[in-house]
Order: structure tokens, then sequence, then C-alpha cells
């Protein structure tokens, strides 16, 4: 990256990526003093060409790779992928093997949206308290997933027609146990965290951002939901089970980086819904549809939007009659999000201090933008 | 001249034991590791845990081993005298401030009479100077960044402990700080300035840069601020700073405000149940400081700038106008 001129009396600091905080990246600050009048983000450090792995894999080998772009993600990334490769090649899912899908896309999400939070507490200078909490309790979630997939972090666990196992014996109730359990540590998270008053001095009108920009600058996911706009892909085009669940689109007016913490804590509330849901209502009947390993799809064009943790991801899909794709293309939504924090600067007021509040409130993950 | 280095003379045991050498170490190693196995606790975790038996006292000498024999890298760039000298004086000069403490009446290391609490102020304001320096040596962005917060840091702070410092002055009639203690024999000073006592308390948690303070050293945002580019020894004598302005401030806060060594008999030994309360005092702050690290977030520059002098400054000059009212009117 070539970097931009200087302007007299601005310092430029390299955050990143040697950085307590910073990840996998470099952003660049103009700084003055503690006052932020630029940002620069210099992405592409973990650039793993995964969308030119996918050409030269099946579209069942294909799944492996492209669950590594977010971990802590794998179920959402990896059905949006899936779902593409179904639209494609017409492939109908029993109504049973929709409602898995949505109960591990939803354990993901919680999984992420956890690490976001103990991230959001540790940027503020908790010392990682929270962090340490978030990571404890999402031990719950991992058993439940290694029960049901036989692992704990990617799982591979969809493929196109279906899911690979039934629930096993008794699970239903471990699930209903699970979400107990979670219910009450979240209470203590809001009191602890949420409701903290230094927490809240650090993140209220942090980096306020409006509707109309977030819709200008492409915001999705929480960042859009936290400035008030009711979009999600769950609802907009319905994937899995969502249509048949009973949940609602979360969305806070204030456009804070607050706004944005509240939108993750009560999305973890409705996944939680959404898992009793499953756990009580699922329908009998087959969890895959037969499906040739050696699948071939005739000349089409497909796209596909799924709700990741930190928003839309969408999957551009080329296939021409082979048993490999012949293009694949990913909107990743951490790169649409990451235009959002550059242009944070000039929107708002911010100083080193806030710096690092925002580009946690927008939940970067490196190796989604990068890809 | 040399007489007090027999080993019975007063001076040599105040210097290597109380409240001298043993007394630093002895309260770093404890902070250190109260630090990090109770607030493992609040994190559900267990702590250090394999070294020392399970209680992981070890470990923090395992650390300060470590750093002992790790390489001290000086980079290219930094003013090599100033960036190893820093370190040093930054550990030193707190401790001076630590012999004007008394920790009985004829237990005074530095007895100068009425000068001592000013002196305390003077040794203790030369101590944000270090930071300074060092942060500009390093040649370092962020430490330079974390030098200049100290900077705006102290002096918010300072102001308003020195106003408290006048007030405890006025009400006791003296600067000794001997006197002072002697004072509060019959009541704490706590009591009738309650206001200075919360504000004296903020600035111990500022001057020691503890949660939520420790602005200059932000690890999310500045590194380590002006510590960043110190290894080996060299950071091991920034992080031993750290521990004696805290047991420095603390020390004082103790005196000024919870009468200082004053407490009941034990032992049938004045002098040792003098120090000994003086210990359980500064132990029972310093725990309360350090568990303020599970429940409070980092406050920004700005916020902490206008505790600073929208509310501390003026209060504490309240504070010191109460005192003075009292003072006239002939109740204390």
């Amino acid at each position: 990256m070539t970097e931009p001129k200087l302007e007299p009396d601005i310092q430029r600091i390299s955050w990143g990526p040697q950085h307590p905080m910073s990840g996998q990246t470099r952003i660049l600050l103009d700084t003055d003093g503690e006052k932020i009048h630029k940002i620069i983000a210099d992405l592409g450090y973990t650039h793993r060409g995964i969308e030119k792995i996918l050409e030269n894999r099946t579209y069942f080998q294909g799944i492996v790779p492209i669950e590594r772009m977010v971990m802590a993600d794998t179920a959402n990334i990896g059905i949006s992928y899936i779902t593409a490769i179904e639209k494609a090649a017409g492939i109908d899912v029993p109504e049973r093997a929709q409602w898995i899908r949505s109960l591990v896309c939803e354990m993901a999400r919680i999984n992420t949206h956890l690490y976001a939070f103990g991230l959001q507490a540790e940027s503020t200078g908790y010392f990682p308290a929270v962090f340490l909490w978030t990571t404890t309790d999402r031990t719950v979630l991992l058993d439940l997933l290694e029960e049901l997939t036989g692992a704990r972090w990617s799982y591979n666990f969809f493929l196109p027609g279906g899911v690979q196992k039934d629930f096993p014996e008794g699970f239903e109730d471990k699930i209903i146990k699970g979400v107990n359990y979670l219910r009450d540590r979240f209470q203590e998270y809001w009191d602890a965290m949420v409701e903290n008053y230094t927490f809240e001095i650090r993140t209220k009108d942090v980096a306020y951002l409006s509707a109309e920009d977030a819709v200008r600058l492409g915001a999705t996911g929480p960042v859009l939901r936290g400035s008030g706009v009711s979009i999600d892909m769950r609802k907009e085009s319905p994937y899995a089970a969502y249509e048949d669940l009973d949940w609602k689109i979360i969305t806070e007016k204030e456009g804070d980086c607050l706004a944005r913490t509240k939108v993750r804590y009560k999305e973890i509330g409705q996944a939680l819904n959404i898992m009793e849901q499953v756990a009580s209502e699922i329908p009998e009947g087959p969890i895959k549809t037969r499906v040739s390993p050696f699948l071939r799809i005739p000349k089409n064009e497909v796209y596909s939007r799924v709700e990741t943790g930190r928003g839309e991801i969408g999957i551009h899909l080329f296939t021409d009659g082979k048993d490999k794709p012949y293009r694949v293309k990913i909107n990743s939504p951490t790169l649409r999000n990451m235009y959002v924090f550059e242009r944070m600067a000039e929107l708002t007021y911010m100083t080193m201090a806030d710096m690092v509040v925002v580009i946690n409130s927008i939940d970067p993950w490196y190796l989604d933008s990068d890809r | 001249m040399w007489t007090f280095l027999s080993i019975n003379s007063k001076p040599l045991l105040q210097i290597t034991l109380i409240p001298g050498l043993a007394f630093i170490l002895v309260f770093a190693i404890f902070a250190v590791w109260f630090e990090r196995k109770f607030l493992a606790r609040a994190m559900l975790r267990v702590g250090p845990y394999y070294c020392g038996k399970r209680s992981g006292l070890l470990q923090v000498f395992a650390d300060f081993l470590k750093l002992f024999l790790k390489e001290i890298i000086i980079p290219d760039d930094v003013n090599k005298w100033f960036f190893s000298a820093m370190p040093v004086l930054a550990s030193t000069i707190p401790a001076l401030a630590l012999i004007l403490i008394p920790c009985d009446k004829n237990w005074v290391l530095w007895d100068i009479g009425s000068l001592s609490l000013p002196m305390f102020f003077a040794i203790a304001g030369l101590a944000p100077l270090i930071p300074i320096f060092a942060g500009w040596a390093s040649n370092n962005k962020y430490s330079f960044i974390g030098a200049w917060r100290v900077a705006y840091m102290y002096i918010s702070a300072e102001i308003p402990l020195v106003l408290c410092g006048a007030a405890i002055a006025i009400m006791a009639g003296s600067f000794d700080l001997v006197k002072i203690v002697e004072m509060q024999k019959n009541m704490w000073f706590a009591l009738p300035q309650f206001i200075g006592f919360i504000i004296f308390f903020i600035g111990v948690i500022i001057e020691a840069e503890r949660t939520p303070f420790d602005i200059p050293v932000a690890e999310v945002e500045l590194v380590f601020g002006w510590r960043t580019e110190f290894s080996g020894i060299f950071f091991g004598f920034t992080m031993m700073a750290e521990y004696v302005m805290f047991q420095a401030w603390t020390l004082l806060f103790i005196t000024l405000y919870l009468g200082g060594y004053n407490g009941p008999v034990l032992f049938g030994n004045v002098i040792a149940s003098h120090i000994f309360w003086l210990i359980a005092k500064m132990l029972a702050v310093v725990v309360f400081i350090i568990l303020l690290r599970c429940v409070f977030p980092r406050l920004k520059m700005n916020q902490m700038l206008n505790l600073g002098w929208k509310y501390l400054t003026p209060l504490a000059l309240l504070n010191l106008v109460f005192v003075l009212a009292m003072k006239v009117m002939g109740v204390a």
C-alpha cells in the first residue's frame, strides 16, 4: 500500500500489526496529540486466496476452506456457501435439517457475539474479566456442539442437501439446560458491564453513526442495526428455518458504540429463544436428501445472502457444468464495516482512546475481510 | 560518623527493614502476588498455580529472575543516557519519599520536623518528570503520547492533593507528619475532613496509576505507554516504580487521614504495635485499590481532566475553606 502524504503538524502512528489490540492488520492513524484526523486501514495481511482455492475444490471439498474465514462463526459462513450451491443446483432440503441448521447457526452466533462482547469490554480497559467470563461460558455451547457435530470448532456439519447427523438421544433437554444457564449468566453481564457507569461514559455518544450514513457507507450487521436500520438477512432472504421460527430483529436508535454492544447483547437473547424453540418444536423427518459427492452443476449464476455474526455475507457463485465452481466472489461483512470505520474520524470527534473502542464495536475479523 | 552501621543502630534497621528496602520489596512482592491470584478469582481463573505449590507465590520470584536475566535491549535511535538512567531513577525517587513516613514517634528515618509534609510533596512531585523524560528518550510515538498523558494527569491530580494536605496542616497546626499523626490519637482526620478524605483517596489512585486511572500505560491503546521500549531489568524497574509510588502515596494517605501508626497497643511493645498498625492499614487500603481493577473500565484522558479540574480541585478548595472556618470558630 502506498501511504498517503502527511499533512503538516500531524503525526502518523502505525497501529498494528504488532499491537496488543490490533489483530492481524495495520491501521494508520493521523493524530494531532490525542485527536485522530484520519484513519487509513491497511488490510490484506492475512490474504489466503480463499476465493481462488474454492475454484480448485469440488463443491463438497470447498466447505472446509471457506469455513476458515471466521473460526468463531464457522456455521454461518459455511451455510452461506451451501445455500449458494443448493440454489444453483436446485436441491431441496428436508425441514428437520433446516431446523437443525438454524440451531447450529444460532449457537455459532452466540459464540461470536460473546467474543465481540468480551473484546468490547477489554477495549474500554476492563481488565479482561468480562473477556474471560465470555470465554468460559461459551464452553457450554462448545460442549453442545461437540455432542451434536463431533467438533468444538470448525465442524463442517452442513452438507448440500441437509446436515450430517441427527440429534443424539436426550439432546433437546441438554439444550434447554444450557440455555437456562446462559440466561442467568447474561443477566450478570448486563449488570456488571453494560449497566456499569464507567463503561457507559466510555461508549455512549462515541462514534455516532446516523442511519443515513450507515446506509450510504454500506454498514452491515450490528453496526447497521445499532443505527436503527432494521435489516437482517434472516428476514430479508430467509434461509434455513428462520421463516418458521418466532424471533424479531433487534435495533437500537442511538447509533453509538453502546448501541452496537446492546444490539449484540439482545441478539444473544433472541438466539437463546431460537435455541429453545428448536429444542421444543423441531419437526420429525429425514435430515438429508441424497446428493452425489461428485455434484456437477449446470451453467448458472446465483447470489446467496446470509446473516453472520458480523453482518451480511454475500456469495456470488458462477457454475459452468463442471464439478468445481467457475468463480466464487465473497462479499464479506468485515470489509464493508471497515469502510465505515475509515470514515468515522471524519464523521465524529475521535481520540486515541476512542479508537480502540470504535474498532471493536464493529467487531472486525481480519481473516474475514482479507479472505 | 559510621556508628549507624553497627548492628544495633536504629538507622541501619530503618534503612534495611522499615520503612527501607525490605519494606518496599516485600510490599511489591505481596502486591504483585495478590493482584495475580485474587483478580484471577474474579475472572474465573486460578492464577499462578504450579510455582510455589498452588499459592503461586514463587512465581513472583521466578518472574523477577527472568526479568533480571533477560537481555537489555537499547534501541538504536534512543538517547542512551536518559534511556538507561530513567528506569533506575523511576523506582528510587519515589522510594525517597518513603523515608519521611513516621512509623512511630521515635521511628522516623529522616526527621526534618515541620518540613516533612512539604518535602514529601516535593519529592513525589519529581516523580512524574521521570516518565516524561523516559518517554522522550525512548523515541517512540506510543512512549511519547504516554509521557504527555502522565504530565496532564499528574498536574490535575497533584493540585487537589496539595490543597488537601494544606487543609490537614491547618487542622493539625503543623506541617510535621509526626505531629499530624499524634493529633489523630483520639479521632482520625477522615471524619472531620470527609471531603478531603475522598479526594485524597482518588488522588492516591491517580498517582499510583491504578485502574480506572491507568491512562498513561493503557495497554489496549498505547501498547505500554511510556514503558513500551524498556526490556529486561529496565522494565522490572519501571514495574517497581509503579509499586513504590503506590506504597508511598498510600502511606501518606494513612498518615494524613487514617491515624497513621495509631492503634491499640499489641504484643506489649509500643513501637512494634505501631509498625503493625501502619502495615495493616496500608494493606487494607492497597487491597481495596487493587480490587477496583475488576470493577472499573479505564477513563479517557478528557474525562480524567474533567474530574481533576471540575470536581476534585473545587471540592478541595471547599474543603480548605471549611477547615479554615472550623479553625476560626475554634471547633477544631
